[in-house]
């Protein structure tokens, strides 16, 4: 366990001098949110200020455990240092773990900026549970792309890793309503993603009104698909990283 | 220009060649550092490792010697918890090779071992260091590895040098008892390899166990007490650098000789193998006197006779080239190195 946190430790050392990545996880949802987050009036039965706010929280979580986690794994595993990792008494799974709680950790100053930005740039008012019950939702909503990240970066090569990462980065911001709020068609193809149901949960408990149990289920289920692809493809690629 | 090499019959010398010299030697009591029983790893159809046998004792310094393919890094791997074996048993310490790396037992360095990306050279042989259970101080490490001077560049600014100057050190991060590198001095120039080497003497004179792998023979020579030869996947030979010459045919001898006939050299005693190029004949041989006198008595009268002895990298050679030569008929020369 020991081994595990320092490990932890020296990959959100990495991550804090990364420029590119602090950008993308919290500096493009804080400009985002300058711009868009008090132009609407209303979505989704809330404040628009306070749909942004959450939709803006999700991105950046999301985009940071996706993009952050995915490159790089297929990167280090082509470098070898997955490989040199295994050679020390660190356990084999340590590597993935700590990956996934770097993210957790990378993912909670943005979260908390975007959070305190809309609660004093777009007059977000809320209780206290409330506040903490999105900031969760949001926090563990993103360990699903931190699983699915693992997954893809283990599995491919990094050439390969950019494009079906950029694919499922859109995919996930575009149709679940992150970018802007679904409606028609695309809200009825959206609606199954874990970026719409996160956000989708976050302002039902603003607007007071009583989440469905099928949007946690949802999230759950999503944990469970990609937690188990990353299994696979950690398993598969044992012997050739 | 054709070049032809016959070899005699060696299946003598070949079944002494894979006896290993345990005997003689005892090492405070306790088992092996490391046993390979009958150890064999397939891809497919492939036979990366067949059938590997070998035992690593106490202080030893072991070179592992093969030509590329020879099932060196596969066995390295396995020998290191990275690959499962297809079938037999490796144990490390009396345990499975995983616990052993687990508690810190081996320091490895892997040619395909790569380093964390960002971060500077102290920063990665601390994080490293600290991983293990018995750390060496940072300092220490840095200076044994030569790396001292780059301490506060970043990894991935690093020359090809340098870099596996840094994989060793974290080879060395912690204390441990067996040292395993797979090709450490490939990308450094011949003072670091020099330097290299006298750092490694160093951590082995504390009375651990070294096995490296090596292509330069030259190495193997000078830093190893024992040799392993493999090819395709097999030990063949297995001694100290001066019985695995030895057995190769301990003599190389050349003349001139028109109208030789090859069959009737290749059965001169102790001939273990022939080269003739036009009127020119490389022999070498396990008893240079007897094979001359015999060559002379038969009534031919070679000239420009030249007698010396055989290098580390033609007993390799001899070595590797009859073993293939025994899976896949005449295999020239030339071919010998890389083709298997």
């Amino acid at each position: 366990m020991r081994g595990i946190l320092m490990l932890t430790q020296a990959e959100v050392n990495r991550l804090r001098r990364n420029r590119r990545y602090l950008i993308f996880t919290i500096g493009l949802p804080v400009i985002l949110y300058l711009i868009i987050g008090k132009q609407g009036s209303k979505a989704y039965g809330v404040q628009f200020a306070a749909y942004y706010m959450v939709a803006m929280a999700t991105f950046g979580a999301f985009a940071g455990a996706l993009n952050g986690n995915s490159i790089r794994i297929s990167e280090e595993r082509k470098v070898g240092w997955i490989r040199q990792l295994r050679l020390t008494p660190l356990p084999a799974n340590a590597y993935v773990i700590a990956k996934i709680l770097t993210s957790m950790v990378i993912s909670v100053p943005s979260i908390v900026i975007v959070l305190l930005l809309g609660r004093f740039y777009g007059d977000v008012h809320l209780a206290m549970w409330q506040w903490i019950v999105i900031a969760v939702i949001v926090w563990l909503g993103s360990t699903i792309f931190a699983a699915l990240a693992v997954a893809i970066g283990y599995r491919f090569q990094p050439d390969q890793v950019q494009p079906i990462t950029m694919l499922v980065y859109f995919a996930f911001t575009i149709l679940g309503g992150i970018w802007f709020p679904l409606s028609g068609v695309l809200q009825s193809i959206g609606k199954g993603t874990p970026t719409y149901e996160a956000v989708k949960i976050s302002t039902d408990v603003i607007g007071g009104a009583s989440v469905p149990a099928g949007l946690v289920i949802g999230l759950v289920v999503w944990l469970f698909i990609f937690a188990a692809l990353a299994t696979l493809s950690v398993r598969s690629m044992a012997e050739t990283v | 220009m054709v070049i032809l090499r016959w070899y005699a019959n060696q299946s003598r010398a070949k079944a002494h060649w894979a006896t290993p010299l345990g005997s003689e030697m005892s090492h405070q009591g306790t088992g092996p550092v490391v046993s390979f029983e009958n150890v064999s790893k397939h891809y497919g159809s492939l036979k990366a490792v067949d059938g590997l046998s070998l035992e690593l004792r106490r202080g030893e310094t072991v070179a592992l010697l093969g030509p590329n393919g020879a099932g060196k890094s596969t066995s390295l791997d396995m020998l290191l918890a990275l690959r499962k074996p297809t079938a037999g048993k490796i144990r490390m310490f009396g345990n499975d090779p995983y616990h052993a790396v687990k508690s810190g037992q081996v320091g490895a360095m892997l040619q395909s071992g790569g380093l964390m990306p960002e971060v500077t050279v102290r920063e990665l042989v601390t994080l490293v260091a600290g991983l293990h259970p018995r750390p060496v101080p940072v300092n220490t490490t840095l200076r044994r590895a030569g790396v001292e001077s780059v301490a506060d560049q970043r990894v991935d600014r690093l020359s090809g040098g340098q870099t596996q100057r840094v994989r060793f050190a974290l080879a060395i991060a912690g204390e441990c008892e067996l040292i395993v590198l797979d090709e450490p001095t490939t990308a450094m120039d011949v003072e670091t390899r020099q330097r290299f080497w006298s750092s490694m003497k160093e951590e082995v004179a504390e009375g651990r166990t070294l096995l490296f792998a090596t292509h330069y023979l030259e190495e193997a020579d000078q830093a190893a007490d024992r040799i392993l030869v493999i090819n395709r996947g097999r030990l063949l030979a297995d001694g100290t650098p001066e019985e695995i010459k030895k057995r190769a045919g301990a003599k190389r001898m050349s003349f001139r000789l028109v109208n030789a006939n090859e069959p009737f050299l290749l059965g001169l005693p102790g001939v273990v193998s022939l080269e003739t190029r036009h009127d020119l004949v490389h022999i070498q041989t396990s008893d240079s006197d007897a094979t001359l006198y015999a060559l002379l008595g038969a009534g031919y009268r070679p000239t420009e006779i030249e007698v010396g002895s055989l290098g580390l990298e033609q007993a390799f050679l001899a070595i590797t080239a009859e073993d293939d030569q025994a899976a896949g008929g005449a295999i020239p020369a030339a071919t010998a190195m890389s083709d298997n």
